[in-house]
């Protein structure tokens, strides 16, 4: 499985020019949306008014819009970067789970450090523990033994259940009823929130990570050169770069910042390691990332939008009696049409 | 002609009554799974279906299918700004979300199912079933003919553990040779799962199958396709799933304990408690299948009876499934101290992790 | 009387087995024309909730059958819509897809959760009955689909390897551009492909509703659309060998449940954790031998004139 299709959407697009004809897909899906709402008998005139005043017009809700961002921001990268060398990332799932489980280990085995010690401690072991999981689809691959997209994909299985052989048995949470569930982290590996909200300090990591994804590929040496390179791994290697090495770096820190998404649920919402902490942010980051063309800017737009989204399912479910998964329709709809454009030409 | 205008004038006016009536009591409601479930889930949407019903004014928001996971707030936060000032968390895995949501709103009420130290808005309660299975345990003891009863749990957690000691119990007090088989399914709510264990217990040869999971619909039709008798549990309309194998069961009879709360809640005068109640008032019995003999119902109503007047099978001396003593002579381990169960009594075949 | 465990762990391979059993084989069908659908789940999801809500309705699991086969081939149809007409990015359309079914499914089925429906018909001949360990156990007590599933998988099999249609959508999945330059057309095979994929994708997710659970909950299949993706890997992309993966996999989780009510103590986890693990162990067996057992254009999108 070599090539399937460059990671964007919408090529090379001027940013505005990008964004206004992002926001055109937007109307035309949520006129469709709506068409789906009529013939359920809600009424969408209603169910839209209710979403913006509950959404963007109200300081919880926005707040909410940047927590659900959060670890969206985290997987796209994660799925960015290593796609500037051709590589796939599917596994951001995994290593979420792998980050999780790694800083949960720091913070459960440290907990009497001072906080200025054990958070950094805790966010590196995140990263660690995504980059690893990532690093080993990259031997692999660099290796020329299995495509990275079957690896990732398959260690996406183990990851979670790896997490829960901890939280049932050797962490299990003392105090909680035996509840699978490990014990609560102290308050000094706990992300900082902010007034009173559950925007979290992961937020401020998410957007240093963005930020270190565009520095990478705009202002270091080995950035410009993978983009020069244009993703063909092969043609690196006969010019006698290290593509091996680039080739599990790349994924390693892809896998990483997942790893520090995984920390931040971990840390910064529940203060404890459980079950269910991804609701596919894996799979949403890569599908943020490929919308977005694997810009940064485009992925900060993306996974605003994802979130306001996926913040109108809790509303219409409670405004609308509409079960929340139906607004998975929604964000289907708007992918179909991004997907449906006209054919591009070979070579794009 | 006076007459006619009288009565547009009373309708007009009963008309604008009826439009100027703002809820007295906008309650909200979380569950974890669907409430079509002839379970848990089931069991709370009846009760508080029912609370909407008695007292005038009260609405009712549901949001079903709510996992258990950073969800839960934002739903909680969604109800609260829709105007709901008590809420009902109803899984046991809602707690963080729930208590910090508390904290934070502290003019909502919240009813919390599940355990933990109650403060002045948030209230914590839950049926104490563990007593009640003693007497299911009973009926199963004296139905079964191959003396091996089969139960399926979600979670080794401790009131699930106490359910399967009291079934065992019960069993043990009218069969000796009864012996109880544990099955774990790792979750609430894994269909496929509670599929492929009640089929492992009648594998096993048990012929009597009891659960505590959100939904007994699953293991009771699979049990019943194979033609072993089934033991219900949360919702007493579980029964109309086997209408051969089914034994009895337990069910939770929420309505009276919501209808108290809500009344404070609109009277403010709402303070949170712990509170626990079993068989007879928060648990019940549910009706006999056909096939229940009268001496059976006889004595699964005197044990019954004998619970929900006092009686706590959890009385030492008792031996663990693991050759040791679990209780001491005179030791009992009471409702609220269920949750830190760890152990296993004698005659049940399964391990605690 | 009990079963040994072996029979008993059998028996719930088979039952579990089933459904991953549908799902590989139709995403083998799929992949083996290059196209790799990521949204298999979504396409189960479709089938298990189109089935169960047709059934609720008309009181027929084998009206809901149909229904859902129907449901899961347009799914797959629309998926091809998108990548070989529109020539989409595969990996987004698939997960495009999931999301659709995720939605899809709960809006059709919501309306009919907690419903009772008579399932499919369970057949067992008299004579298997009659014997000893077979007797009281679920082994040979099965449903149409259960009863179909090998015929079916060395149908594909058959299709796949024996027929010249088979032929051209092999080919097709190495080099399009070859299959195109023989005079096959690449897309109307791979069309063909996934409808046929679709179908069977949608009698997987129907085989959880209407006979194992009878029942219609959000996201019940639990994650069997990905663990099929998992298999077809396992599998090399050949059905009679989906078969024996279908077992292990289904097995995994008969076994645990099967352990438990023995009294014994494993941990559900590490034994789950066991086929991919085994999966990856395999891949990289075969990976040294620098022969990928891939349809090597798998997942590329064909640019030549249609």
């Amino acid at each position: 499985m070599a090539e399937t299709g460059r990671l964007s959407a919408l090529g090379s697009a001027p940013p505005v020019r990008a964004a206004l004809r992002y926001g055109a897909i937007t109307a035309v899906a949520l006129a469709a949306f709506a068409m789906v709402l009529l013939l359920a008998g809600k009424d969408p005139l209603r169910a839209y008014a209710d979403t913006f005043s509950y959404t963007l017009a109200n300081a919880y809700g926005f707040s909410e819009l940047l927590v659900r961002m959060t670890p969206l921001l985290l997987t796209a990268v994660a799925v960015a970067l290593p796609s500037r060398l051709g590589l796939i990332n599917v596994g951001g799932e995994g290593q979420l789970y792998m980050g999780a489980w790694l800083a949960s280990a720091g913070a459960l085995m440290f907990p009497g450090l001072p906080r200025w010690q054990l958070l950094p401690l805790v966010a590196l072991l995140g990263f660690i523990g995504g980059a690893v999981w990532a690093a080993i689809p990259g031997v692999l691959r660099a290796a020329r033994l299995v495509n990275e997209t079957i690896a990732t994909l398959l260690l996406n299985y183990v990851a979670p259940l790896i997490v829960s052989y901890f939280i049932f048995g050797p962490w299990r949470d003392v105090r909680g009823s035996a509840y699978p569930q490990s014990s609560a982290f102290s308050e000094a590996a706990r992300l900082p929130s902010f007034f009173d909200t559950r925007v979290h300090g992961g937020l401020l990591i998410a957007l240093a990570a963005l930020l270190a994804y565009w520095l990478i590929m705009e202002k270091t040496r080995w950035g410009v050169d993978m983009r020069a390179i244009g993703g063909n791994p092969e043609a690196a290697r006969r010019l006698g770069l290290p593509v091996a090495a680039w080739i599990v770096i790349a994924l390693a820190i892809g896998g990483g910042f997942a790893g520090l998404a995984g920390m931040g649920e971990a840390m910064g919402i529940h203060g404890r390691l459980r079950q269910g902490l991804s609701p596919g942010y894996g799979f949403t980051g890569f599908l943020i990332a490929w919308l977005a063309g694997g810009r940064p800017l485009g992925i900060l737009f993306m996974a605003f939008l994802f979130a306001i989204i996926t913040s109108a399912g809790d509303t219409l479910q409670i405004t609308q009696g509409l079960p929340y998964s139906a607004i998975n329709l929604l964000l289907a709809m708007i992918l179909f049409i991004v997907l449906a454009r006209r054919p591009r030409k070979a070579g794009r | 002609m006076k007459k006619r205008i009288g009565s547009i004038l009373t309708a007009l006016a009963l008309g604008l009554t009826a439009q100027a009536q703002t809820p007295r009591l906008i309650i909200g409601a979380v569950y974890v799974g669907g409430v079509n479930d002839y379970g848990y889930n089931r069991s709370f949407h009846d009760a508080l279906a029912q609370v909407a019903r008695d007292l005038p004014g009260v609405k009712l928001l549901e949001a079903e299918n709510v996992p258990e996971s950073g969800e839960v707030e934002r739903v909680m936060e969604g109800m609260i700004q829709h105007g709901a000032k008590l809420i009902f968390p109803t899984s046991f895995g809602y707690q963080d979300s729930a208590r910090k949501t508390a904290r934070r709103h502290p003019e909502v009420c919240f009813e919390y199912a599940g355990d933990g130290a109650a403060t002045r808005n948030f209230g914590v309660f839950f049926g104490s079933t563990q007593a009640a299975w003693y007497p299911m345990g009973v009926a199963a003891g004296k139905m079964t003919r191959t003396n091996k009863l089969g139960f399926v749990i979600g979670l080794p957690i401790g009131y699930a553990l106490g359910n399967v000691n009291a079934f065992e119990l019960g069993a043990r007090s009218v069969n000796p040779k009864a012996q109880t088989v544990v099955v774990v399914t790792g979750g609430w709510s894994d269909k496929a799962k509670e599929a492929g264990a009640a089929n492992a217990l009648l594998d096993q040869g048990c012929d009597v199958v009891g659960m505590h999971v959100d939904s007994p619909a699953t293991i009771i039709q699979a049990v019943e396709a194979r033609g072993a008798m089934s033991i219900g549990f949360q919702s007493l309309e579980a029964r109309a799933l086997a209408p051969k194998g089914w034994i009895t069961g337990l069910g939770f009879t929420w309505a009276p304990f919501f209808t108290r709360i809500a009344n404070a809640v609109i009277a403010g005068k709402f303070r949170g408690e712990a509170i626990y109640q079993g068989l007879g008032e928060m648990v019940a019995v549910a009706p006999f299948g056909a096939a229940v003999p009268a001496d059976v119902r006889k004595l699964v109503n005197a044990a019954a009876d004998k619970v929900a007047k006092g009686y706590n099978p959890f009385t030492g001396p008792l031996n663990n499934n693991q050759g040791g003593q679990a209780l001491p002579p005179g030791a009992t381990v009471g409702a609220d101290q269920m949750g830190d169960l760890n152990w296993y009594v004698e005659g049940v075949i399964g391990k605690v992790r | 009387m009990t079963t040994p465990l072996f029979s008993g762990v059998l028996a719930g391979a088979i039952l579990s087995g089933t459904s991953l059993l549908y799902a590989t084989l139709g995403e083998t069908l799929v992949e083996r024309a290059g196209i790799v659908n990521l949204g298999l789940e979504g396409i189960l999801l479709i089938g298990a909730s189109t089935g169960f809500a047709t059934a609720a309705a008309t009181g027929s699991a084998w009206l809901g059958l149909l229904v859902a086969a129907l449901s899961g081939g347009l799914a797959n149809i629309l998926f091809g819509w998108l990548v070989v007409s529109r020539r989409a990015n595969q990996l987004a359309s698939g997960l495009a897809m999931l999301f659709f079914g995720f939605g899809l499914s709960a809006l059709v089925g919501t309306p009919y959760v907690g419903a009772v429906i008579t399932g499919l018909p369970k057949w067992r001949p008299a004579w298997l009955a009659a014997l000893p360990w077979v007797s009281g156990s679920t082994l040979f007590n099965y449903d149409a689909l259960t009863w179909m599933a090998l015929p079916v998988a060395v149908l594909v099999w058959w299709a796949l390897f024996r027929t010249r249609w088979g032929l051209g959508v092999r080919a097709v999945g190495e080099s399009p551009a070859a299959a195109f330059a023989s005079g096959r057309s690449p897309g109307i095979l791979q069309f063909q492909a996934l409808s046929a994929g679709g179908v069977l994708g949608g009698l997987a997710g129907a085989h959880l509703s209407l006979s194992l659970t009878l029942t219609w909950a959000e996201y019940m299949t639990a994650g069997r659309g990905f663990i099929a993706i998992a298999l077809v890997i396992f599998s090399k992309w050949h059905p009679l060998r989906a078969v024996a993966g279908a077992l292990l996999f289904g097995g995994a989780e008969a076994l645990q449940l099967q352990l438990q009510a023995r009294g014994t103590d494993v941990s559900p986890f590490l034994l789950e954790m066991f086929p991919y693990l085994l999966t990856i162990l395999v891949l990289l067996a075969w990976g040294g031998a620098r022969r990928l057992a891939a349809p090597a254009s798998l997942g590329r999108t064909f640019y030549g004139s249609e």
